[in-house]
Parts: structure tokens; sequence; C-alpha cells
């Protein structure tokens, strides 16, 4: 902190009034800290030290806490932040080359991550949950998806010519309209992050100009994400008829002949629709694309009801047809019955003897008992209690949590009023990533109608109960999403887990009792007392009831986000709702559980997916990202890959994590780098098993896992890495480019590689310099001949 | 509330509720170790050496931070538990940079504490220095003119100018020492009424004599010449090394009861037989073998010397143990002196029923190579001058001479060498610093502070500083800065350690488990 760079003296006003606004108890710490990045771009010295004056705040606790997050830089950023997301689905897809290209392109130095002009900040980011889009970056607020290296310098005029025009009209809001109801016929534009990073807000624009153009009077309505994540933009619609049909990957262009074809024009632009509405019939037949950028798709189409049909909506219910923050609209599809039945009608013994015979378990991955947990913070003697949904999804390959946020703010909350009932809470907290702007937006909109319409606040539906929810932003912190890191995020100090017991349900926050459950957790109860805790009962295997939502990414021809039944087998998952994997390649594996979860391999596919199958498998359900691998991905890399991931992300409180992740790590960079010893793989394992035993936390406990597993099912890759070979052609140190007799002398390669290791020759066979060559690959994907071998 | 009962190790325990294992365990006097745990504050649950075994309870738990529930079952002295713990330790090590001893000590075969005796010098406390050497090196006069010095071969000093004279300066202190009205001279413990024969009155034999009798035995010293020393009187000449300096020396040695039985040449004169007969113990001490000696004296020998085991100098035959030249070719003064010193400790091992293995080695954390920026750190503790060059060979250093010289020392040992719970700990589970592999970090020291030196590289994160620190309510404290691996103890705003803990400085280096903070004035514990 203290190498910072000199600064013009600093306006600290700001600082005074946020702390008037905000507050100046302790816990205020990260919300001030990041209304103070929000203002300066970075945390001046001067302003902390402003803080500790005007608050309880220390400086030590200011100083542990910034620099405990990743989110709070200490040195002045660029205008500009570029979050690469290196989560694993983008990691698979080519995360790191995408990094180094931005860095290459604005020729950023080496120690440094802003470039010369002070214009961008590149910063690696944990995981913006937009895996479908992988790999992903994410530019001040705009996402920019399925990025390579070659299409970095694209992405950064893009942006800037955007910015320069969100500058030009700004105060023009493109504020979104709730559909009106008794309208027939209508318009859905999928508005999660996916669809928004993809261009649903420019489709939404287009849409409604088209609609003002043509005449056509039917609402547009956004609704939250579909699951299709593969398939955005879409645009559903609904004709007058009821009868619907589903547009995917939607270009604004189409949006005027799309509402011409279904809302019947009138007049003299008749001829010309026709024209265009047989265009897009011939779209529809399926006649050869080339390249294929974009389709449409009716909601009957084979594939797509295969993607929908083996799912069941519990927690999406209503997936795709309502507006995330229509309340009525969420009430006239049954929202908030659970709650009056919970409420009114039942007692909070009967209502958590209705959750233990639903057989719900805790959806954040470890699957303790719903109900135990609720009954325990019942039990506990307490005047006061607390109630806390754990949206920290912070898993690499998950964005779940982010998803049902985003989409149905409405049923988490209800679940959580349900809870707190049943436990005797009356204020409580949901803990969202900061990475999830969206969801926090919408949850925030849900809770102010919530409290509007007393279904929040004091006497809820008119009872005597009262609870009061409040939205605590997380700052970058993984162990965050382990409760009592949670709880110590929330009291404003740094996020480290502490020994359990006591668990939350007897010592929680600030010393009290606190139910703490995932945000998918909360988001089945309302079904549960809505249809019948039988209805859940009945879906799923053996201990493992109902459904789980599992973002489905990585090579898989179809990801996006899915709700099965428990006891799916993993083939089902890929083959039937995934589409089998993408480009024709094998299916190697699947990685299920993130950094505590393991790889499922290609033999095990007919394993059933449940809390119990899946952790006998050496895997874990973790928060339900399911990574799909295929041959063209290395074990060893992902083993390495998650294993950094964790290592990055301890807190650093015992030494079985904090030194042993890091000497498990260690090991593994050297396997990749082709300097591996034999007896290595006997000191993973032994590493592992001191790691597991020894840690504090179930996130040090479970960080082995991904070594382990892939150790299990791929100890022979092991073994050649030991030798020096990547079977798999990936770890960079282990393999070497070269171009072999099919070259046609086109040039394109040495035009594209980023360090002139192949000289231009025309008409001839090019050569790779292996000294210069960085292997990127770039070579590979341009070349047309396919003349480009790694061995 | 009712008292939970619960056992450790088999043994039942009834604690007062909210009681820790630790301890529990305490009051059943079973030994936990610890490190990150201070009475009195908030366990930190950082360190995981003290983790024990819980039934029914998946993997280990910290005994420090959990609460006995009634009918607990521990286990604290089973392999898994010694194994996780050892493994605690070892990855703790492998993030630890310092050397607990410095160089020179381990460079020395006697592993004679000469950071600490320089210090001494320079501080003025000769009697202390004395009472150092002779810890280790019974006859310092007689070394500090004709020791090779390893020790300044592998001196830190070397990499900026030239080595400390150490040697000199060890000499120095036996000079004065043996100058003065009362030489030192150690009480004896109290007779264990054993018996031990020397056979030989060299550096080997002399040394070994000196310890046991030290140590309560009586012991008599066999030579075949007219006078003790063997090849230090007779292979040395007398302008190396005085004769009236070897004299007084072995006097020391004498002075404390020590029988020497000269122009005796046991294996044949006296027999080997005769000799065990008479005492409980025999040190073979002969100088090189020469044939047909080692069938007079029964033992096994190869062309090298006599067989032993090279960590306790046993022979093949019980009883009789052999160190020095008789069992290597090496002829160096300084490692038969340690081969007595340590060989005496084998044979008290031997006499006292116990399994013999030999001196405890200490265990050392060790840096290896500095690079220039991490030299810097060292220099700025010492003296700028040169080597102080030896005026007068015949008198040694003057009393100016080696306080001049001992300044230059770099000091590169640990602060807390003796009470670092680390070190204690690494010892007692034999853990290994290379166990595993690990880049070194990069030695840094934080000197701001008037009274405390700062060394972040072997601060083990546990933050009990912090806890003092704020329990003292310092107005800046300390904070763990970062995350994870690269956590580190700091004060905030990248402030001195001056402005952080204006109170609380003592307190938090009587804390501190290893030696991360520490008294800038070594003598500061007194």
């Amino acid at each position: 902190m203290s190498n910072q760079e000199p600064t013009e003296q600093l306006d600290l006003a700001f600082v005074e009034e946020t702390v008037q606004r905000v507050g100046a108890g302790k816990e205020r710490v990260l919300e001030l800290l990041q209304a103070i990045q929000g203002h300066y771009g970075y945390l001046p010295e001067e302003a902390l030290r402003r803080v500790c004056e005007l608050t309880e705040i220390t400086p030590a606790s200011i100083a542990g806490v910034s620099t405990f997050y990743d989110q709070f830089r200490h040195r002045p950023a660029g205008k500009h932040i570029i979050h690469v997301c290196i989560g694993t689905a983008c990691h698979v897809k080519g995360a790191e080359s995408v990094y180094d290209a931005f860095r290459t392109h604005l020729a950023i130095p080496e120690g440094e991550d802003t470039d010369a002009r002070k214009l961008f900040t590149v910063e690696r980011i944990a995981c913006l949950g937009c895996c479908t889009l992988a790999p992903a970056v994410q530019i001040d607020g705009v996402t920019y998806g399925h990025l390579t290296r070659e299409t970095v310098p694209h992405v950064l005029s893009d942006f800037l010519r955007h910015e320069q025009a969100r500058t030009a009209s700004s105060g023009k809001s493109h504020r979104l309209h709730p559909a009106k109801a008794g309208v027939r016929g209508e318009v859905r534009i999928g508005l999660g992050s996916c669809c928004v990073a993809r261009g649903s807000g420019r489709l939404h624009s287009a849409l409604q100009e088209a609609l003002a153009q043509t005449g056509v009077q039917v609402p547009v309505k956004r609704v939250g994400c579909v699951g299709m994540c593969h398939q955005t933009p879409l645009l559903e619609i609904v004709q007058p008829d009821q009868s619907s049909y589903l547009y995917a990957r939607v270009q604004p262009e189409d949006a005027r002949p799309i509402i011409q074809r279904h809302f019947g024009v009138k007049g003299p632009h008749r001829k010309l629709t026709n024209a265009v509405s047989t265009a897009l019939d011939r779209l529809l037949t399926d006649e050869k694309w080339e390249p294929v950028t974009r389709y449409s798709i009716h909601v009957r189409d084979q594939a797509v009801s295969d993607f929908l049909g083996r799912q069941i909506h519990i927690a999406t219910e209503h997936c795709g047809h309502i507006d995330p923050t229509d309340m009525d609209e969420y009430r006239r599809n049954g929202g908030f019955q659970g709650l009056e039945k919970a409420i009114k009608e039942l007692t909070p013994e009967a209502v958590i003897r209705q959750i233990e015979i639903s057989g719900l378990r805790g959806r954040g991955g470890a699957g303790f008992p719903t109900h135990l947990k609720w009954s325990a913070v019942r039990a506990a003697q307490s005047a006061k209690k607390y109630i806390v949904c754990n949206g920290d999804e912070g898993d690499p390959g998950a964005f779940m949590d982010r998803m049902l946020m985003e989409s149905y703010p409405y049923r988490i909350i209800e679940g959580m009023v349900i809870a707190a009932r049943c436990v005797g809470a009356h204020e409580g907290f949901l803990y969202i990533r900061a990475e999830y702007p969206l969801a926090i937006q919408r949850v925030t909109e849900a809770l102010d109608k919530c409290r509007e319409h007393g279904i929040l606040g004091e006497s809820i539906l008119g009872t005597d109960f009262s609870l009061q929810l409040k939205i605590v932003a997380g700052a970058g912190a993984f162990v965050c999403g382990e409760e009592t890191a949670l709880m110590a995020s929330i009291e404003g100090r740094r996020g480290m887990p502490r020994l359990r017991p006591p668990f939350p349900a007897q010592k929680g926050l600030w010393g009290l009792p606190t139910l703490i459950n995932n945000v998918e957790t909360y988001a089945c109860v309302p079904w549960i007392l809505r249809n019948g805790a039988e209805a859940f009962a009945n879906i799923g295997v053996g201990k493992s009831k109902g459904t789980k939502v599992f973002a489905l990414a990585g090579k898989i021809a179809r990801g996006g986000l899915i709700e099965v039944p428990m006891g799916i087998s993993v083939r089902q998952i890929i083959d039937e709702i995934g589409g089998g994997i993408a480009g024709g390649l094998k299916f190697k594996a699947v990685q299920v559980g993130g950094p505590s979860g393991g790889c499922i391999p290609v033999a095990k596919d007919n394993l059933s997916v449940d809390y119990e199958s899946l952790t006998e498998a050496g895997a874990m359900m973790g928060s339900g990202g399911l990574v799909v691998l295929d041959e063209t991905d290395c074990m060893v890399d992902i083993a390495r890959y998650f294993l950094q991931f964790t290592q990055n992300q301890s807190c650093g409180k015992c030494t079985f994590c904090r030194i042993g992740t890091r000497r498990m790590l260690d090991i593994l960079d050297r396997l990749c780098a082709g300097q591996g010893e034999s007896s290595d793989l006997d000191e993973l394992e032994h590493l592992a098993k001191m790691i597991k035993q020894g840690s504090l936390c179930g996130l040090g406990k479970t960080s082995p896992n991904p070594v382990l597993s892939t150790m299990r099912y791929f100890r022979e890759e092991y073994e050649a890495h030991v030798q020096g070979r990547c079977p798999a052609g990936k770890c960079k140190a282990l393999i070497r480019y070269s171009i072999t007799d099919d070259c046609i002398g086109c040039t394109i390669c040495a035009q594209h590689c980023p360090t002139e290791a192949i000289a231009m020759k025309p008409c001839e066979k090019h050569e790779i310099d292996p000294e210069k060559c960085v292997r990127c690959g770039t070579c590979k994907s341009v070349c047309p001949a396919n003349a480009v071998r790694v061995e | 509330m009712s008292m939970p009962k619960i056992t450790i190790d088999g043994r039942e325990v009834q604690v007062d509720a909210g009681t820790t294992i630790l301890d529990a365990a305490g009051k059943l006097g079973i030994p936990i170790p610890t490190m990150c745990h201070l009475q009195g504050h908030e366990a930190t649950t950082s360190c995981m050496v003290c983790v024990v075994k819980v039934a029914g309870v998946n993997g280990l738990v910290p005994a420090c931070g959990t609460i006995v529930r009634d009918g607990m079952q521990v286990e604290s002295d089973s392999e898994e538990v010694f194994d996780a713990r050892k493994a605690a330790l070892e990855l703790l090590l492998s993030d630890h940079v310092g050397d607990c001893m410095g160089p020179c000590q381990m460079g020395c075969p006697a592993r004679m504490n000469i950071p600490l005796m320089i210090r001494q010098i320079a501080a003025g406390r000769l009697k202390e220095a004395i009472e150092t050497v002779k810890r280790d090196i019974p006859l310092p006069a007689v070394l500090g003119r004709i020791c090779p010095a390893p020790c300044e071969k592998v001196c830190r000093r070397k990499q900026h100018d030239e080595a400390v004279s150490i040697c000199l300066l060890k000499r120095y202190v036996a000079d004065v020492d043996l100058r003065s009205d009362r030489p030192y001279s150690p009480s004896l413990l109290p007779g264990k009424g054993k018996r031990v024969a020397i056979v030989g009155a060299g550096p080997a034999g002399l040394s070994a004599a000196y310890y046991l009798q030290l140590g309560g035995f009586d012991c008599t010293v066999f030579d075949e010449h007219d006078e003790p020393g063997g090849m230090l009187r007779y292979a040395v000449t007398e302008k190396h090394l005085p004769r009236d300096v070897l004299d007084r020396e072995i006097a020391q040695i004498a002075r404390l009861g020590v029988t020497f039985q000269l122009r005796a040449r046991v294996g044949t004169a006296i027999l080997i037989e005769e000799i065990r007969e008479r005492f409980d113990a025999v040190f073979l001490a002969t100088g090189e073998l020469k044939a047909g000696d080692a069938d007079a004296l029964g033992v096994d020998a190869s062309a090298e010397g006599v067989k032993i085991d090279s960590r306790t100098g046993t022979t093949s035959i019980p009883g009789i143990f052999a160190g020095g030249d008789v069992v290597r070719k090496r002829r160096l003064a300084v490692r038969a002196v340690a081969d007595g010193k340590e060989t005496a400790e084998s044979i008290r091992q031997y006499l006292a029923g116990e399994r013999v293995v030999g001196p405890m080695r200490p265990f050392n954390s060790r840096m290896g190579k500095l690079d220039d920026v991490e030299l810097e750190v060292f220099l700025r503790e010492a003296g700028p001058e040169p080597r102080v060059p030896l005026a007068r060979p015949v008198d040694g250093f003057s009393r100016h001479e080696a306080r001049a010289e001992s300044l230059r020392c770099l000091g590169c040992d640990c602060r807390k060498t003796d009470r670092c719970l680390l070190r204690r700990h690494a010892e007692t589970y034999d853990a290994k610093q290379t166990r595993y592999k690990a880049q070194r970090g990069v030695f840094v020291q934080q000197t701001q502070h008037p009274d405390v030196i700062y060394e972040p590289g072997k601060c083990i994160d546990c933050g009990i500083c912090i806890q003092i620190a704020s329990a003292h309510g310092e107005k800046l404290g300390l904070t763990f800065v970062g995350r994870g691996f690269d956590v580190r103890v700091a004060v905030p705003f990248g402030e001195s350690l001056a402005e952080g803990l204006k109170t609380a400085a003592a307190e938090c280096v009587r804390a501190c488990p290893p030696g991360a903070l520490a008294f800038t004035d070594r003598f500061a514990w007194e």
C-alpha cells in the first residue's frame, strides 16, 4: 500500500458523505470500501485513513479487509477494467491465451496490469458465471463472449465505440416495461446476464423500434434466464392464438422481419413482409448455412424438446415465462401460496416436518438435511436469531445461483420468509457476490416490492410475524462461500472460516443462532409447500430427493442451465440434454462440483447424479457446475487448474491449506513443465491425504479432490507427464508445433502468429521457430489446410 | 451445567464444560504440542500442530480450539496424529526463511556456538564467552592456534569481504581465561560411581575425559607416552603450539579429577581384558591404528580404522567406544575433540542404561546462499571495517583488536534459537525442512522498531501478535495483509513496526512462536 503513486490532494468529501449515508458501524466496512472504490477507481490510502477517523473501523481492520478481497485495488487503475474470466469453462477454452492477448495487444509490461495510456487495466477474475460464453471477459459492465486471441483487438475497439455511443446518449434510458395482463400474444426476450452479454439489450431496442414502425401492439416482456445460454439472444414469440415460436441467436436486424411474420402486418408492407417471411422459412428448413451464426428454432424442435423434456423445473419453475421482478405475475403463477400456507395454516413444526418429508438437502454442496438445520436453529434459545442466504457462488464453472437470483428473486425471498418464520428469525441477509450486479439489482427490486406488499417488514401477510432482509455484496473471495467465513464477512471482517462446532445454528452472526442456506435450497421451499412434500420426495433417488440445478458448460454442444431430477445419469445429461460433445470430438470426462469436486470419466457415464454416488465416485455435488471435457483436455492440467484456484483462494489461516495446497501446486507445475519425477505422484497423494484430514474448513478439506479423482481415473496421464509427455497435447512445455507437408503456403499462420515465430514464405512450406513459438495454438486454429501438427 | 467426562489415549478425565481438548489433556499430563496457542487468547487454530483424532469425526481437529463434549474419545498418540503433526511442521518449515544456527556453527565439527561467543566478546562478557566455548571445546587455546578453522570457510562475511577471524577470537577468549587468576572450571555433576577408561591422551581422549568427568564419571586416561597430548604434543611443532599452552589447558582437565596413567600401552602393557574388568566403559582414542593394534584391542577394524557406528561411536564390543584418528585417518584436531565430546554422550547414555543414540542433533533450519540484497540485510548489523590483521602472531588479538573483529560478525544465527517452538517441535517430531520441495522465500528484516526486529520469512501467520496488539489498544497495531499463501502480518498502511507497536512489542515478542518477532538486543531476554 505504501508504494502507491503520488496523487494530487484528494477530495475526501465523498468519503464523508458516504460514511453519513452508509453508517459508521464496523460491519459497514465492505460497503464503504466498495463505495470508495466505485468513486475513486481504487482505494486511496488517505480515504481509508479518513474512514478510520470517521467510523468504528480500525486501521488494522480496514487494511486487513481491503487486502483480503480480490475486488479491491490499492493502486489507481486504468479508465476501464477488463476482467478476464478464468473460470473452468473459460480455462478449457483458452482463457489464459486471451488474457495474454489482451496484455500483448495493450503492450502492458510484466509486473504491471495497466497500459501506458492508463486506458485499460487487465485483471483475471475467478469466474464471471457466464460459462456458456467461454472464454468471456467483462469490460466495465459489458460482457463479451467466445473470445479468441484474434478477436481481442475487435473487442477493444467495439467497446470503445460503444463507450462513445453511451456517453453521447447518456441519460437516455432503455428501461423495459413489464407486460400488461390481458393482451393477446406477446414477445418474450431473455434478459439474463448471458443474454445481455450476447446482445439481447440491443435486440430489445430493435424490437421496440420495429414495433413502433410496424404499429404492432404487442407487449415486449423481458424474462429471466431460460437456461439455453448456448442459443442466446433468445426471442420467444407467443402469437395471438397462443402458439409459440422460439428464435435463437437473434440479431437486431432480425427483429423487424420476425415481428412482421407473426403479427400479420397490414398495408403496403405486406409484400415485402412475405418475402422476408419466406426467407425466414428457409432458415427453418435448415438448409445449409456456412458459417452458422444464427438460426431460428421452433420450441418443439427435436433437440430442444430433449433439452427441455428431461428437465423438471422446481427452483426454475416457469423458466422463461415470467418477468423476474413482476410481483403480480409471480403471484398469478402460484407465488406466495407456499408462504400463505406455511404462515397461516401450519405451525413452524409442521412446516419443518414437511421439509423433512420432502427430503430436501442443502444445495450448496455438502447436502446436509435442511430440516435438521432448521430444527437446530429453532431449538436454539435466544432472543434474537438471524437468517442468511448464501449467494456467494464462487465455484468457477457454476452460475446456477446467479441465474436463480436474477430470474426468480421472489421465490428465494419467499423461501427465506418461510424458513425465518420456522426458526424464529426476524432479521437476515442475502450475501451476494459483487460479480453479480444484475442479481443484486433484481433482488434489491424484489425486496423493495415485498416490503411494499407486506411480504417483508412488520406483520407479514397480516400475521404478527416480521422479517427484515438486507443485501450484503461480497467482494470477491471464494472462501466466503464457506458459512463461517461468510458470516465473518457480513460482520465486516476478513472472510476467514473458523472451527466448527460451534455451528452457526448455535453461534452464528455476532454469536447468535443463525440459519444459513444456499440460494437454491430456499428456492425449492415454496414449491414443496405448494405442491406437497411427497411430490418433491417422489422425484429423485435414494437419499437425494427432488431436482438439482446444474450449469452445463465446457465442450458441450448445448451448454446452459438445466434443472434435472436427482438420479439422472451423466450420459443422459450430456447426450440428451447437452447434445453431446461439440465439434465431433470424443467425450472424456465431466468435472462435477468445481474445486471441491472431481472428474467422472467416460467409463462411468452411467453414474447416477446424486449426493452419495458422486461422493462415492470421488467427485461431489458441490454447488452444481458441470464442465464437460473432451479428448483434447489434459487431466493433469485440469487438476492443476483447480489447485491453482483453491491455492489462490485459500484464506491462509491453517497450515495445511495455506502451504499444503501450494506444495501440491508446485508438484503439478513441475509435472506440466516436464520436470516431474516418479516420486511426485506418491508425494501428491501423501499431501492430499494430509490436507484432507488436517485442514480447518471444508474448502481445505476438499481441495485435493480434483487431483485425487483425476489420479484415480487418469493415472496414466500423470505417468506420461512424469515421462515428459502430455497425451492431450495441452501442456505447453511438453509439446511442439510444426507444419506438415500439407502446407499450401497461404501465409495466414505467419500473419497471425503473435510472436513472429513463423516467417512469411508465400507459396512455400512454412516453418515454426520453436525458440520463438509460445504454443498458443493460433496457427493451428487459422490454418485452412490443417497443416499444423502438435506433438 | 454438568461436567463432561472424556477419554484421551484411553485415560478418563472430567473437566468443566467449555474446556478445550488441549486443557483436558493438560490436566492428564498428556503433552500436546502447540505453537499458535496462547493461554488467555482466542484460539487461532492456525498452525495445526496440535491436531488430535476424535472418534466419529472425519479427519483431525485442533486440540486448542475444540471444546470437549461428554463421552468424547480423543487419540493423541497414534501414528496418524504423529504423521499429521510432523507434516504440519514440515510444511511450515518448507516456508521458513532463516537459519537457526549460523553457518559457522554448522561448519564447526564441534558445533561450537560461535555467534554467541562473538557477541559475548563484543559485549565484554569474557567470562560468559569462555563458558560458551568450553561447552563444546575443552582445548580452545590449543585449537585457537592450530585449527584450520572450517568455520571460517563457510562464514557469510566472506561473501562480502573476508571471513570473521573466528579462530583467533576463540584463542583470545581462551588465552584471557588461561592467564587469569582463576581460569574457568565448571562444577562437576554428582559422582555416578562409574569408571571410564580412556585409551589415548590426544585431543579425542582429553575431550572425552573432560566431558565425562564433568558428568560425574571417574575417568582414567591411559597413554603410552611420557606426557599427555598425543599428536598435539608429538606431531605439532612448538612454533605452532607452544607447549606451555598445551600443558596449561591439559592441567585444566586434570584439575577436574581425571587420572592420567602414562607410559602405559593398552593392548600390550595392559591387556584390554583387564581394562574391561576394572572399568564400566572404555573409549578408544589411541590415534591412527598400527598393524596388530586392532587385534590387541579386540575390536573389529578395517583399513580405515576401528569400525564404529558413526552416530554413537560404539564398536563391535559392547561397552567399548572409539573416536578420533583411531576410526579415520583425518588428522583434524577439532574433529577429534568433537568425537571425544560426542562419544562422551554415548558413554553417558550407555552407563545410565539408556538407549545409546549418540548426541542429540539439534534441528537446524538452513537458508543456504544469500543473494546480494539479502546479504545487505546482514551487513547492516555488522561493522564495515575489514578483517583485523594479526599484528603480533605470538600474542594473538589484543582486547581492542578482538572487540573490533567481533563487531564484524553478521550474526547469522536466529535470535530465538533456544526459544523457538517451531524448532523445538521439529526436533521432537524429527521434521525435515527439505521434506517438501519448495523455492526459498526472500530473507527480509524490518529494523525500524527500537527494540524489536521483525523477520517476516519466519512468520507462521498465526496472528497471535495481531490479537495482542489489539488487546493493548494499539492505535495502528498489526493486521493480516493479503490472503492465502502470500498473507503477511504487517502494520496497516505500510507504516513501520515502531508505529504499529508502541506498547505491545515486548509481549508480542514473547508470544511469537518462532523467531519472526525478536528483541533487537540479543541479551534482552536475560
